[in-house]
């Protein structure tokens, strides 16, 4: 990061030129960042290093991938046996994606309660949530590309949910199989997109710095920075801090990777796809089972002139749950950001993070019993929690005072600002 | 992992004690750090790379090929697949053997001798071969990596003087009946011979050296 | 403390997820037993799995087809080092089977199978499989290990698991009856009993060493490169430790000064 002395001179010529030196230094050197990150913050790095690594192995996997339905399962298996490093290359890209929805949903709800949606920084966090659906859309499609029984039945149920669409919906859903069910045309359309969308999601990770770098990183107090002795230069503290962070990430990822590369996979991708047969269950990887359940959980609905069929209706409360995070910036009202001042909201935050946990467990499961109950009862919390609690919350939470400053808070413990750091 | 540990606290304690020499240690700690980093960044690049090179299946559907040969008729040439490339097998006659033994002097041949490698050492001879009477090749034009035409008839097309071999039609070169090109045509070396070696005498190993060489078909000059 | 409740939250999400996903009707539980493939230092057993090599060359390729594994996986040239046969082995076990071919007139012959071929299907297609089969499509074996919850228990709990019905159930036409598979009846009949083969090194056949030792040869011709896995696994965790260190050292040397 620092030029040497002795290369200045050509340093100085590419700089006037091409100012990618100043701008480094500006951008990831002298850059003030708040002094009193916690390790919460290191997120956001992990999931930028964990698309690299998913683009890098995806790029040498593709090089050895036959897409064709007859070709693709055997191709997968050829990798993990014959390529040089290519079992190697799969467990990395296949838990890779598991771990970048770890950090990613760490980033997010790490956001969620030290209110870095909140202004200026809206556009950052909706930037974000396209970042998300732009992830979801990737990892769905590259699911499908081994070509086992759930990456063909996953495929199946999930595009079959276009046809709950009004008039338009069975066009839509051939138009998305290129066939009368998903097949051949399937499998390449969603090979070529699943090498595309990556690349989208650089750009508008290169947006959402860019919005960062507008006001700054947020920060645990949630307060701005009242002037430079709140901030440090991100150029070494934080560089050095992300680096630890990678490297105790990279012990949990490895630790999965060489030793237990398919435990948090299903073990019906290991049958070829069988378009005659259905699994006993169809399930979704894990990071997609809170939706899953949502998409489940909501029955017809009866408005006595027309009835909203459940599958349509689920459909809307799936992607309706990730649309509501786009105007969270609006439907949260307090003017405090952070939760270590909103006593109230912090109860409800661990409460919403329990309602996806639940969420998850009850996608895992089939539909009955008390999976059906627990199902929309957190649902319903959850549209509960952003649509109505949020905005009353907000007007009518007694919060407790802020420090002066983030120096302040911490030159003095006692004003319950907790530690800085976590070793 | 132990040793890590112990390594950390020692540090920690040290810190303690002395933050004067911190800028030295430092320099220490982001040093040891970046170097680490880069034996890393290096371990992670090199199955990557690897990764490229031929899988272990495309190695062995590269490996040795036995021929049954004793179909072939005097004059007459099959052509077999060995990693991917044509492989020339001729029988040839008497008549053209004579002849062949005799062409070094007459014949404006560009490497009568076989001086550059493009041939194992059992095949460097006249009839660049093991048994003068088969004929094994890698039937790929040393120009541009046409596949030459087989011409064993004299005269005909290619002039009075053709005494029967190979003529490639791309950019005209030509080669006798050994695979030694001519001067004046595009083409710079002889047609490689490959490995090969007699299982029997009916039955031709291709990619195989007889025992005692280990001659690589990588190594010639020109494939 | 919040860090903690948040962790937990979030591992139990991770672990409930997939622990339960297979969510199947109340079935006898899985015996399971140590492999010798499992855990950070596990390796396959491969005197074990050339043994089980042997049960699957005579007794379960009759019906089960291999189509990932190549017969050279089995020597010094596969994956992982192979199984421990010699090439010349390797080439006696191959040229045993007779691969499709076409001969100098185009029509259609056999040829003897090379290190580089496949393992040869007992059948030509599915539909010939059934036919023989009483109607059921014996599955490829090639990853039949990783293709089941707890695999290697549950293979080997099905090719023991054949027991007489209870008293309540019927079995019906052409089905057997199993402790393990879901459902209970499986179209299969029981493939091995004692002494099913012979072994060449001489180990007593039982049923449960033959099972053992198939499924470990299985548990190879799933993932051969698992030692590999292991091994490699092992450096890099190590390494990551050392770095990961220094690199925390660095950091709290860095940030002394801010606190």
């Amino acid at each position: 990061m620092d030029a040497p002395r002795k290369q200045s001179g050509l340093v100085r010529w590419i700089d006037h030129r091409l100012p990618i030196f100043s701008f480094m230094e500006h951008e990831l050197h002298e850059y003030p960042t708040p002094r009193n990150l916690s390790y919460w913050w290191n997120f956001g790095s992990l999931a930028g290093f964990m698309l690299v690594v998913m683009i890098a192995t995806g790029i040498f996997l593709a090089m050895q991938y036959t897409p064709h339905v007859d070709f693709a399962f055997d191709s997968v298996e050829r990798i993990m046996r014959d390529v040089n490093w290519g079992w190697l290359m799969r467990y990395i890209h296949m838990n890779g994606a598991s771990f970048f929805f770890i950090v990613t949903y760490i980033h997010i709800f790490r956001g969620l309660y030290y209110g870095s949606y909140k202004a200026p920084r809206e556009l950052l966090w909706m930037l974000g949530v396209v970042i998300l659906l732009l992830m979801m859309a990737t990892a769905f499609m590259g699911y499908v590309l081994p070509w086992g029984q759930m990456s063909f039945w996953g495929a199946t149920v999930i595009t079959n949910l276009f046809s709950a669409i009004p008039l338009v919906g069975n066009d839509i859903v051939t138009w998305l199989w290129g066939g009368f069910a998903v097949g051949n045309p399937t499998l390449n359309r969603f090979y070529s997109l699943h090498y595309l969308l990556p690349f989208l999601i650089v750009g508008v990770v290169v947006l959402h710095l860019v919005a960062l770098h507008q006001h700054g990183s947020n920060n645990p107090l949630g307060i701005d920075r009242k002037g430079p002795q709140d901030s440090i230069p991100f150029h070494p503290y934080y560089t050095i801090k992300d680096m630890f962070g990678i490297g105790v990430f990279l012990i949990v990822y490895a630790a999965f990777v060489f030793f237990m590369p398919n435990a948090l996979g299903d073990p019906a991708n290991y049958i070829p796809a069988n378009p005659l047969q259905t699994p006993p269950e169809i399930v979704p990887e894990w990071y997609f089972l809170p939706f899953y359940a949502i998409l489940r959980s909501v029955p017809d609905i009866n408005l006595l002139v027309i009835t909203i069929p459940s599958k349509l209706a689920g459909v809307i409360a799936m992607f309706g749950s990730i649309g509501l995070l786009f105007v969270l910036p609006w439907l949260d009202t307090s003017p405090v950001r952070s939760a270590r001042f909103r006593p109230v909201f912090k109860w409800f935050f661990w409460l919403l993070v329990l309602a996806a946990v639940v969420l998850g467990i009850c996608g895992a499961h089939r539909p009955e019993g008390i999976y059906v109950v627990l199902g929309r009862i957190a649902t319903l919390y959850y549209y509960f929690h952003f649509l109505i609690l949020l905005p009353l919350l907000g007007k009518f939470e007694r919060t407790r005072p802020l420090p002066t400053s983030i120096t302040a808070a911490v030159l003095k413990p006692s004003v319950a600002t907790g530690k800085v750091e976590h070793a | 992992m132990s040793d890590g540990v112990n390594w950390m606290a020692e540090s920690g304690h040290a810190q303690a004690v002395g933050s004067h020499e911190g800028g030295t240690r430092r320099d220490f700690l982001v040093l040891a750090a970046s170097a680490l980093g880069a034996v890393g960044a290096g371990a992670v690049a090199v199955p990557l790379i690897s990764s490229m090179n031929p899988a272990r299946d495309t190695l062995a559907a590269g490996a040795p090929v036995d021929i049954d040969i004793s179909h072939i008729q005097p004059g007459q040439q099959i052509v077999v697949l060995w990693r991917s490339r044509p492989i020339f097998i001729m029988h040839r006659t008497p008549e053209e053997l004579q002849k062949l033994e005799a062409a070094q002097q007459v014949n404006p041949l560009r490497d009568p001798d076989s001086a550059a490698l493009q041939q194992p050492e059992y095949a460097k001879n006249w009839h660049r071969s093991i048994k003068p009477e088969i004929l094994v090749l890698v039937g790929i034009c040393t120009h541009l990596g046409c596949i030459p035409g087989f011409n064993p008839q004299p005269g005909g097309d290619l002039g009075p003087s053709w005494q029967g071999g190979y003529f490639c039609p791309c950019h005209g070169s030509r080669y006798d009946l050994s695979g030694r090109v001519f001067q004046g045509v595009p083409a710079p070396y002889n047609l490689p011979v490959p490995p090969y070696t007699f299982v029997s005498d009916t039955v031709v190993r291709i990619g195989e050296n007889p025992a005692g060489s280990n001659f690589d078909l990588n190594s010639v000059e020109q494939l | 403390m919040r860090a903690l409740a948040f962790a937990a939250g979030l591992g139990l999400a991770l672990l409930a997820g997939p622990a339960v996903a297979p969510a199947q009707e109340a079935e006898p539980a899985l015996p399971k037993q140590p492999w010798p493939f499992e855990g950070v230092f596990g390796t396959f057993d491969r005197a074990s799995a050339q043994r089980g090599f042997q049960v699957f060359n005579e007794v379960c390729s009759n019906c089960h087809s291999l189509r990932l594994v190549a017969y050279g996986d089995l020597g010094p040239e596969g994956p992982g080092g192979g199984l421990g046969f010699t090439l010349d082995q390797v080439k006696a076990i191959a040229a045993a089977k007779q691969v499709a071919d076409t001969n100098d007139q185009g029509e259609p012959t056999t040829r003897p199978a090379l290190p580089a071929d496949h393992f040869v299907p007992p059948f030509a297609n599915d539909k010939a499989a059934r036919a023989a089969s009483n109607g059921a499509l014996p599955p490829d074996l090639s990853v039949i290990v990783k293709a089941r919850a707890s695999g290697p228990d549950y293979v080997f709990d099905l090719l023991t698991g054949y027991k007489p019905p209870p008293a309540n159930v019927t079995v019906a036409e052409g089905m057997n009856y199993n402790e393990y598979f879901p459902g209970h009846q499986i179209a299969m009949p029981q493939p091995l009993n004692e002494n099913s083969v012979t072994y060449a090194d001489g180990t007593p056949a039982t049923l449960d060493q033959e099972a053992y030792d198939v499924v470990n040869f299985l548990a190879w011709a799933a993932e051969p490169t698992l030692d590999d896995r292991h091994r490699t696994g092992i450096k890099v965790i190590l390494f990551l430790l050392v770095m990961t260190g220094i690199l925390y050292a660095g950091k709290r040397r860095i940030w002394a000064d801010v606190h």
